[in-house]
């Protein structure tokens, strides 16, 4: 997308009022401007509350040696850290949880969206499975754990397994909920042009439910990542939950947080990169 | 261009067309709704007829069921009693070869205005060059040339107007149902965008149904404007509007000797009292 909304030429065609273009060109620059400022300020709020965060944190575990043991220190964390990134072991067990996270996620949200789009067309069979669905949504997935390992064993199946189960319910409602939030009008108007309800589904449903799908998908990260963590928990020789699960029954607390500093940068990294497609999938909701 | 195929055909007619019948004829069509058990009549009694290439306006006081009345038309909802027959042929259902406007543009945001213009044609199975190439004339009849590529968060409420109206008018429907389409618009938007759709069904000798509250509006477009009643609604009035000027300017049309006295007329029998 170029700076100015219009080309001037086109405006000038088209016998719209030029100058209206021309005002509506500042204002967008002027927004724009505005809204940089307003980033950055929220930027360094963000960078000065957390170093705010460390320092204190830093201080108080800095003459307390019991505060040190329970709470561990940034210093201590950024210690295991750069020693978790020379033997291997952070990128190992940073690769190994993404892995299962990623199938995880893509397997859930493939099969919850599928099913949720496709309930749209049927009104009946929703209203059947409803109660169903709200049963299984309730299940915390840990409680499946035992289950998951006896029936996917202790590798990377039953971990994958855990990450899809996590994710598929929230899938499901959400981009059911999103196929039956179209506006009834717009399917009225689909209607009167002559679509079949095929063509309602592929040329409006869908896209239309893309929004409440990718808010799905934002959502989504976080549980398959949680889903991969508690099946490494359960039983397993790598990945970032086995290396918290290891740390902390060893005590060694900072290691414990430095893994769980991985664990959260992976999942800003995959959050990232879902915001990424879903600006790539969805251009008309960057304008405006 | 191909011949555009009458409705009644297109929608696999059960009973023949009949030849010269008018494209709409209301006849004696009633609807009640059931509100907490109690049986509340929302159409009385209402007929009306659309002639070809004529432009029919209907007013009437806030909630006397226009809303009620177009979804009948259009098939959404059957009436109680009475006949709703398009093109001589009585339907059930949804006729084709009918276009409608609302109020929302109703256009979808994932697509251009292009894309927007396409719909309808897309639907019917035209080929994407064909649809392509009818869109952007439309496009360019409506003012709208160099704005195919904008999608409709990027243009302002009487640009995406047009936008619905080509993606309308790109399907060459016979007739015309247009429910209250530029209520949202500023004056002036509104005037010219009434002036280019007057010239361009006027053109193409299509039926126009104007469904609206604005009585200027209905007065300075239409060339029959029919005054509806309260609930139960029933016709209450009909004035043929000759106001001695060219149909397809606004501005002319209200600057014309007899526009203010229909506006009063019409504005006295709505009977809109204070509270």
């Amino acid at each position: 997308m170029n700076g100015s909304p219009l080309p001037p030429r086109a405006a000038a065609d088209a016998g719209i009022d030029a100058a209206a273009q021309d005002a509506a060109a500042r204002r967008l620059a002027a927004h724009r401007r505005a809204r940089l400022r307003a980033g950055l300020l929220v930027l360094a709020s963000q960078v000065a509350l957390l170093a705010a965060f460390i320092a204190f944190w830093e201080y108080m575990t800095a003459f307390d040696k019991q505060a040190a043991f329970m709470f561990g220190s940034p210093s201590a964390i950024a210690g295991f850290l750069v020693t978790m990134a020379s033997d291997g072991s952070l990128w190992r067990d940073t690769y190994v949880t993404g892995v299962e996270t990623l199938l995880g996620f893509l397997v859930g949200n493939v099969i919850g969206t599928l099913i949720g789009l496709s309930l749209w067309y049927s009104r009946f069979v929703s209203r059947v499975i409803e109660p169903f669905v709200i049963a299984l949504g309730s299940i915390p997935i840990i409680a499946l754990a035992p289950i998951i390992i006896i029936w996917f064993g202790t590798g990377l199946t039953s971990k994958i397994a855990m990450s899809t189960l996590s994710v598929v319910i929230v899938a499901l409602v959400t981009s059911y909920k999103g196929a039956v939030g179209v506006d009834a009008d717009q399917i009225n108007l689909m209607r009167t042009l002559g679509a079949s309800k095929f063509q309602i589904f592929r040329k409006l449903v869908v896209p239309a439910s893309l929004t409440d799908i990718f808010a799905g998908f934002k959502l989504t990260v976080g549980f398959a990542l949680i889903g991969a963590i508690v099946g490494e928990f359960m039983s397993s020789s790598e990945g970032l939950g086995h290396a918290i699960f290891k740390a902390g029954s060893l005590y060694i607390i900072p290691k414990v947080f430095a893994a769980l500093v991985a664990t959260i940068a992976l999942a800003l990294i995959l959050t990232f990169i879902v915001g990424k497609v879903e600006r790539l999938l969805m251009p008309w909701r960057r304008l405006g | 261009m191909s011949a555009v195929v009458p409705p009644a055909i297109a929608a696999g007619a059960r009973a023949p067309v009949q030849a010269g019948a008018p494209p709409l004829v209301v006849a004696h069509v009633a609807k009640s709704f059931d509100a907490d058990g109690r049986v509340v009549p929302v159409i009385g009694d209402l007929s009306l007829t659309l002639n070809e290439g004529e432009i029919v306006a209907i007013v009437g006081p806030s909630g006397c069921g226009k809303t009620t009345l177009l979804n009948t038309l259009c098939g959404l909802i059957a009436p109680d009693s009475g006949r709703v027959s398009w093109f001589g042929r009585e339907m059930s259902g949804q006729p084709a070869g009918v276009g409608y406007m609302l109020q929302k543009d109703l256009l979808l945001p994932w697509r251009t205005a292009l894309r927007n213009v396409m719909l309808g044609l897309e639907i019917r199975g035209v080929s994407l060059s064909e649809a392509e190439e009818r869109a952007h004339v439309m496009l360019d009849q409506l003012g709208l040339h160099g704005f195919a590529d904008h999608y409709p968060t990027t243009l302002s409420g009487g640009m995406r107007q047009r936008v619905a109206l080509a993606r309308t008018l790109v399907n060459e429907p016979d007739v015309l149902l247009l429910d209250e389409p530029f209520a949202a618009l500023d004056f002036q938007t509104k005037l010219l965008i009434e002036s280019d759709t007057a010239k361009l069904v006027r053109e193409s000798r299509r039926s126009v149904l104007l469904i609206t509250h604005d009585i200027e509006e209905a007065v300075s477009i239409a060339d029959r404007v029919i005054v509806l009643s309260k609930r139960p609604t029933r016709v209450k009035a009909v004035y043929d509007i000759a106001l001695g000027t060219e149909r397809t300017d606004m501005i002319a049309a209200r600057e014309s000797a007899g526009f203010v006295d229909y506006v009063r007329r019409i504005w006295a029998d709505l009977d809109v009292t204070r509270n």
